[in-house]
């Protein structure tokens, strides 16, 4: 390499063309390469490296990591409960879904487990993130593919499941709602009767979405036959989510791995054949209305059941009376100080879920003490992340932000 | 299934590779091989059905000296081999971090290899690609995931004054 | 003191400075700023939001584009050291130049007196010179010497080539029923109702379509899609430089409305100009400009509805579905022709 520029010794750039002003490296003959990212309107934090000759991309190569905060490594010194605001942060608006298998984890090492009544409010926070954070994924969809209303509808509607996640935890995102042994609080009064109007609302919201998007002419140009995983090579990648079931594999934590309530609920998993960005965008919508269907048994069901507490007894009996009245009166469960001491014993356990944007798995090694020996997070998007190696190659530059956005990849739950 | 059948199963199949086989909290099944037959052992379990590597762990443990990496293997397309994670675990010594890669066998392991190599530096020989994924190579070096990486603020407030 | 006014007044009024300046270039900003407003408020309305408001609340943000131009106006304007400077600079003036030239060739009125040059080819000249400018987007591109825009440049040239047979042929279809390039002839052959867009509704469908092709409408806003190529050829302009590049682009829309509006919505009929200054040019114009702001008000709605086509889709369409039915619409000029219906 004759022409790398060298600042105090370390490799800033390349001259292999001599252009005056800029950097320039020879990479092959006939090909032009373009860094997508990461401060590009198309890529989110990340940076795509693309290869194109002409205008077919020949080469892709995923640069991820700048939302990377070291979570792993983070949660080794810090106690147990601080991992779930920290788990979190990996996507905000998918918080429950993203953190409920850490928790579970750690339940399954304490031999514990949540009650009834606390499984059936982490599913309904669950379904609730889960429609918000494909209402999310649709409009970064929609404005990728230059489609300005399918930014902005989604957008709005996503409101409507944030409000409510807001009214029943206390906050809009970050929610921290599944503690060890149960959750942080019942459900208001009137809330699931809110809860039935957004499903009635969303419905009707879904069929505006298929007539103006989904069914778009320019759209479905611009989705059909681009971006096919095969199901053998969805299988092969480990493609997971949405992404694995419209390319034809049956595969559901919920399903497969029953976690919570999910096996004496009601629902269908959706399956499409095509693979294509299509699929993926009428998977979603799919997905949405079953989780309707969800939301509106895991609201019969609360209304059916009188309030119970929702803290598994280990952690609920050290409570001070004064907790227990907050508790009757309100339905919030304060946390006693017995969290910020705890041990767990020394073991390890695999957990997973589905979040909604494929599975989350966490590998939780205790060995003992106050905080834990070692957390593994494998997330949705970092599986997801493969797609670019070996699915955008072929693709013409413009297929790139319609494959990025039917892929619905979060940066910063790829960079943990 | 159960996941003592599995067990059986699994021993069958992989007969003296796997020295020892636990299971943890019923559904994560632990098989302890050797680094020789690492290639062996995953070849045979994805013929068995576990179709992709749901992902790679390692742990550092600093006092006794060792790596422990662990494929945990998941599947996709058996309904009853998807209920349960298979770890595949072997120890490699701490002063000399190589392995083999299983980036042939299992494609879905491409970035987790170099994620660990990343932050541990373990070297995968034969990866075609390792470079740092996540981390820059500067941060790469220090192998931050390393046990004797202390991050230096300390945020616990109940920690015992010695 | 009345003759120094009076000599303002014929100066101003002069059918050439008249036309390319009030015409051409004041009245079209004016409807580009309105049309601006208008697209936004509209996909807000669609969008289910407010759109522009907090500048004049009272009527309804109009004066938010005005806060806009003055920011483009004041912004400081960057030359990167890299790119090639004289064609940098030079390429976004020559563009908004030569998409308002055409306005010259293009009569708005029936009366000899006001036309700034003799009309007799005015469909082929005006017709030629609104092909010149993507030129120059292209040089701004090359200029720019950035990856994004040298892509975005090449999409241009690609589009150049799918909708410039297009529309000239389009276009052309009427000079195939009239029998003649003079486009006073081509309005004053569509009296009544007798206009193009009736009698040949498909060569109308292949400009209006080859309109939106070349102005970077939705949905084939392609050479400047912000998720791909950043904003194509115009990545490196900033401030008032990228103002004229985005401003080019909705005049030259215009221009090719109010060519629309003459060659198939029958240009000033059913007026008929009357004697003098007002009666004669004044109210001929406002009857072509309305109509116009009409057809614009229709390409920039689309931006709420459609997304945008892949580069190579947008070509086929160009190639498979336009150049056909441009050719069909031709052939249906000259069909009509031969039966004698004007």
């Amino acid at each position: 390499m004759s022409g790398i520029i060298r600042t105090q010794g370390a490799q800033v750039g390349f001259n292999d063309l001599k252009l005056p002003g800029m950097w320039s490296r020879k990479i092959g003959k006939d090909l032009y390469e373009i860094f997508i990212g990461p401060q590009h309107p198309g890529s989110g934090h990340m940076r795509i490296v693309i290869r194109i000759d002409g205008d077919v991309i020949v080469e892709a190569d995923p640069d991820m990591g700048y939302v990377h905060r070291t979570m792993e490594k983070l949660s080794e010194v810090r106690t147990w409960i601080k991992g779930i605001p920290l788990f979190e942060r990996m996507a905000i608006h998918d918080a429950c879904n993203v953190t409920l298998p850490y928790v579970r984890a750690v339940e399954k090492l304490m031999d514990i487990e949540a009650p009834e009544r606390a499984k059936y409010l982490r599913v309904l926070l669950c379904e609730i993130n889960r429609i918000a954070a494909f209402l999310y994924g649709f409009g970064i969809f929609g404005v990728f593919l230059g489609h300005s209303t399918m930014y902005m509808w989604p957008f709005g509607d996503r409101e409507v499941w944030v409000e409510l996640a807001e009214w029943l935890t206390g906050a809009r995102l970050t929610h921290s709602y599944p503690v060890f042994g149960g959750v942080r609080r019942d459900v208001p009064a009137g809330f699931t009767d809110a809860l039935r109007k957004a499903i009635r609302y969303m419905r009707k919201r879904l069929e505006d979405y298929r007539k103006i998007f989904v069914d778009n002419p320019v759209i479905r140009a611009r989705l059909e036959d681009v971006g096919v995983i095969p199901k053998n090579l969805a299988i092969e990648l480990g493609i997971t989510g949405p992404n694995l079931r419209a390319s034809g594999v049956k595969y559901d934590v919920r399903l497969n791995h029953p976690y919570e309530v999910y096996d004496q609920l009601d629902f269908e998993i959706p399956v499409f054949q095509e693979g294509d960005a299509y699929a993926r965008v009428w998977q979603r919508v799919e997905e949405i209305k079953q989780s309707l269907n969800i939301l509106e048994q895991v609201a019969d069901w609360l209304d059916k059941h009188p309030r119970t507490p929702i803290l598994h007894d280990k952690f609920w009996k050290t409570a001070p009376p004064l907790y227990k009245k907050i508790f009757e009166e309100t339905g919030r469960a304060k946390l006693g100080a017995v969290y910020a001491i705890m041990k767990v014993p020394a073991g390890k356990a695999y957990e997973r879920a589905e979040t909604a944007r494929g599975e989350i798995s966490y590998y939780v090694e205790s060995n003992g003490g106050n905080k834990p020996y070692r957390i593994r997070i494998h997330s949705a998007s970092a599986r997801n992340a493969l797609v670019y190696k070996y699915i955008v190659p072929g693709h013409r530059v413009m297929d790139l932000p319609a494959i990025y956005g039917s892929i619905d990849y979060f940066p910063p739950e790829a960079d943990r | 299934m159960g996941p003592e059948e599995l067990v059986e199963r699994i021993k069958s199949l992989l007969g003296d590779f796997a020295k020892d086989i636990k299971i943890w909290k019923n559904d994560y099944i632990e098989v302890e091989v050797d680094k020789e037959n690492i290639e062996e052992v995953a070849k045979r379990m994805k013929e068995f059905g576990f179709d992709h590597v749901k992902d790679l762990t390692v742990v550092d443990y600093m006092k006794e000296g060792f790596f422990r990496i662990i494929y945990n293997l998941g599947s996709y397309d058996n309904f009853e081999l998807s209920y349960y994670i298979v770890g595949i675990a072997y120890n490699i010594p701490r002063d000399k971090p190589v392995t083999k890669t299983l980036y042939y066998i299992y494609t879905s392991a491409d970035f987790q290899e170099r994620e660990a190599y990343e932050a541990f530096g373990i070297t995968f020989e034969g990866h075609p690609d390792l470079r740092p994924v996540l981390l820059s190579p500067p941060v790469a070096e220090l192998k931050p995931l390393r046990k004797d990486f202390v991050v230096k603020e300390d945020p616990e407030i109940i920690t015992k004054k010695k | 003191m009345s003759g120094i006014l009076d000599a303002i007044i014929k100066i101003i009024t002069w059918p050439p400075l008249w036309q390319l300046v009030v015409l051409g270039l004041l009245v079209p900003l004016g409807v580009v700023i309105f049309i601006l407003w208008f697209e936004r408020k509209t996909a807000a309305r669609v969008q289910r939001r407010i759109g522009p408001y907090h500048v004049s609340p009272k009527i309804a943000g109009g004066l938010q584009l005005i806060a806009d131009l003055m920011r483009y106006m004041f912004q400081e304007v960057i030359i990167p050291k890299t790119v090639d400077k004289f064609p940098f600079i030079v390429a976004p003036l020559a563009a908004l130049i030569l998409s308002i030239v055409p306005v010259v060739a293009i009569p708005f009125t029936s009366i000899k007196a006001y036309f700034p040059i003799d009309m007799s080819y005015s469909l082929i000249i005006s017709l030629a010179l609104l092909t010149l400018s993507p030129l120059f987007i292209i040089l701004s591109g090359w200029a720019s010497n950035n990856k994004f825009s040298i892509i975005g440049g090449m999409r241009e040239a690609y589009l150049i080539t799918a909708y410039e047979l297009v529309a000239v042929l389009a276009f052309l279809s009427a000079g195939a029923i009239t029998g003649s390039f003079n486009l006073v002839d081509i309005v004053e052959a569509q009296s009544g109702v007798k206009w193009f867009i009736i009698l040949n509704p498909l060569a109308f469908a292949a400009a209006f379509i080859g309109v939106l092709l070349s102005t970077s409408g939705f949905p084939f806003e392609i050479a400047e899609s912000e998720h791909e190529v950043v904003a194509g050829a115009f990545t490196e302009y900033s401030g008032l430089v990228y103002g004229m590049n985005m401003g080019a682009a909705y005049l030259k829309r215009m221009i090719f409305s109010i060519m629309i509006t003459v060659v198939f919505l029958g240009g000033w009929q059913p007026y008929t100009p009357g004697e003098g200054f007002i009666a004669g040019y004044l109210v001929p114009s406002i009857v072509i400009l309305v109509k116009a702001t009409i057809l614009m008000m229709i390409f920039s709605f689309f931006r709420a509805v459609y997304g945008r086509y892949r580069l190579d889709q947008a070509l086929d369409i160009a190639w498979k579905i336009l150049f056909p039915l441009a050719v069909l619409g031709f052939g249906l000029g000259l069909l009509e022709a031969y039966l004698g219906i004007i």
